[in-house]
């Protein structure tokens, strides 16, 4: 090695040191980002980005889809509770109902997206939520699922009659599973029951690919068998109290009554939610509550 | 080692010969001017997409690899059909190489579309290879068989005839111009080549007589390149039928025969004596 190539070799290296150096001193005195920046409005407009995509529209619409992944991330990781996925309108969502838009315009085929929008958007914009997912059925008619998913959130608006109608349009698609049949009756009958919505997340957790979504319907699941438990506690408080003429001041005294329906209980004869925390006695009424640490109320 | 044959041999051995043996040393030098190396690059961002979208896509790995995947086989393929096919006349010319070709008993129509045969078999390797990358990277996201493996070929092919139609346009205007102005020719009619649709509903929607005239003209004129766009299709697991496959086969045929034979005629007129 000549002088040259080891004088040339060493300003390499250190200039390099030098730049490293640099470039953490400048992000040490960097301003803090803009917390709004984030949620600027996006610059294109979807048929505008499906029209300059060039062929590569199927690539631009994964980015997009990932992109409002990374956001509703973002936002999630950002505020300290945990917030379930369809509970997300505190997280001022404002981009994702456009971020969806274009990823779907820009591929209709794309079912997930449309799937997405079903659960997370309507706590945020329902109409964008309808909105998005009609499209979806538009470019997809044959994909049932996104009938399941419009009906869910015409299942959540309590407008039953239509949830059973969409049901109903789906399960005359062939191929579509027997039990969109049986949901078209039961949204009709007993839409506002806790049958119809633990057939709903049921499915929904069956159904669905990504693992947020399921994730949510097995919480909601646990939630429908919570509240199941607690009416037949209730149930068994107010049996106790017709008998005895009060209501039981601890667990432990109606303990024949809960080994008698198998109910799980811990060391202190409390029952179990199905998240295993054990169920609170409101003291001199026939009430049960949920502990306040329970998974149940995540 | 290159084959030593006489003018008199040149003559005899006949037309298709004398393109083949342009074709071939037309792929050879694209080889050697490490055209090839592109591969690497793409190799390189198929792995890593394979290793880590499936953190990112939400449980859509193997639509993003085939997006991915075929999106770069489409760019990639598109630098090198320009940037190369540029070159291939102009190279010859800035050597003074072609004065010794075109001393031998070689036609200007064979000189190019041997010259467009070899890069085309350039980009055939490169295609061919893009597509097993993708395959590759498909059994490594599915961790086996995936149905995917066998519908993107048929896109792969479409991709290829796009490729084919843009390396003759690159030719036709490298044939009478600058490199730097055909290739800004080149992509320009590449990006038109994808709007039309646009020039379609213009032409249809226009009030005056003679816009109408002059965007159906140019909707009809300019290749439309929107037909070979089956990339994100191919993703959702959809093929083209075989009659679409055939009639695009069929228009980029007669369309790249019209770019030949009009860089031919172009060509013809230049004087190289």
């Amino acid at each position: 090695m000549n002088r040259q190539t080891l004088f040339l070799s060493l300003i390499l290296i250190a200039g390099l040191g030098v730049t490293i150096l640099l470039a953490r001193t400048i992000d040490a005195h960097r301003p803090a980002p803009d917390p709004n920046a984030i949620d600027e409005s996006l610059y294109l407009t979807p048929t505008t980005a499906r029209r300059m995509s060039l062929g590569f529209n199927g690539l631009a619409a994964d980015w997009y889809w990932m992109r409002s992944l990374q956001y509703v991330g973002r936002k999630i990781i950002s505020v300290p509770e945990d917030v379930p996925i369809d509970d997300l309108g505190q997280l001022n969502l404002k981009l994702l109902a456009p971020m969806l838009d274009t990823a779907t315009t820009l591929d209709p085929n794309f079912l997930d997206p449309y799937e997405y929008a079903a659960v997370v958007l309507p706590a945020i914009d329902v109409e964008q939520a309808i909105r998005i997912t009609a499209k979806g059925i538009e470019a997809n008619p044959t994909a049932w699922r996104l009938y399941h998913q419009l009906g869910y959130i015409h299942w959540q608006l309590k407008d039953y009659k239509t949830a059973s109608e969409i049901y109903r349009r789906g399960a005359e698609i062939p191929g579509a599973p027997p039990w969109m049949t049986a949901m078209t009756a039961k949204m009709a009958a007993d839409g506002g029951s806790r049958t119809t919505g633990r057939e709903i997340y049921t499915h929904m957790f069956e159904q669905s690919a990504d693992e947020k979504v399921k994730d949510m319907a097995r919480r909601r699941l646990i939630q429908l068998d919570s509240l199941d438990q607690r009416d037949g506690l209730r149930k068994l408080l107010t049996g106790y109290e017709t008998r005895v003429g009060r209501c039981p001041a601890t667990w432990r005294e109606i303990q024949h009554l809960l080994r008698a329906v198998s109910a799980p209980v811990d060391r202190m004869g409390s029952p179990l939610d199905p998240t295993g925390a054990p169920y609170q006695l409101q003291a001199g009424k026939c009430e049960v509550d949920l502990d306040p640490k329970s998974e149940v109320l995540r | 080692m290159a084959e030593t044959v006489t003018p008199i041999e040149i003559t005899k051995r006949g037309t298709l010969w004398r393109i083949a043996a342009i074709a071939r040393n037309a792929f050879r030098e694209a080889v050697r001017d490490r055209v090839l190396y592109n591969l690497v690059i793409f190799v390189l961002l198929l792995t890593a997409a394979a290793i880590f979208i499936g953190e990112l896509s939400g449980g859509q790995e193997r639509k993003i690899i085939v997006d991915l995947g075929l999106s770069a086989m489409l760019l990639f393929g598109v630098f090198i059909a320009i940037f190369v096919g540029v070159g291939l006349v102009y190279k010859e010319i800035e050597r003074r190489t072609i004065y010794a070709i075109f001393s031998k008993p070689v036609g200007r129509g064979e000189f190019l579309v041997g010259k467009y045969l070899g890069l085309c078999l350039t980009l055939l390797v490169n295609v061919v290879v893009m597509g097993l990358g993708v395959s590759l990277a498909l059994v490594y996201v599915s961790k086996g068989w995936d149905p995917l493996i066998v519908t993107i070929w048929p896109a792969v092919l479409m991709i290829y005839m796009e490729l084919m139609l843009i390396t003759a346009l690159a030719l036709l205007f490298s044939s009478f111009s600058s490199p730097a102005l055909s290739a800004l020719l080149t992509f320009c009619v590449f990006i038109i080549g994808h709007f039309s649709a646009v020039l379609k509903n213009l032409a249809a929607s226009l009030g005056s007589t003679g816009a109408r005239w002059l965007f159906g003209a140019l909707y009809y004129l300019l290749p439309n390149l929107a037909n070979y766009s089956f990339i994100t299709p191919a993703a959702h697991g959809r093929a083209p039928g075989t009659m679409f496959v055939l009639t695009t086969a069929l228009y980029a045929v007669v369309y790249i025969t019209i770019i030949l034979s009009a860089a031919t005629l172009v060509f013809s007129r230049r004087n190289f004596k």
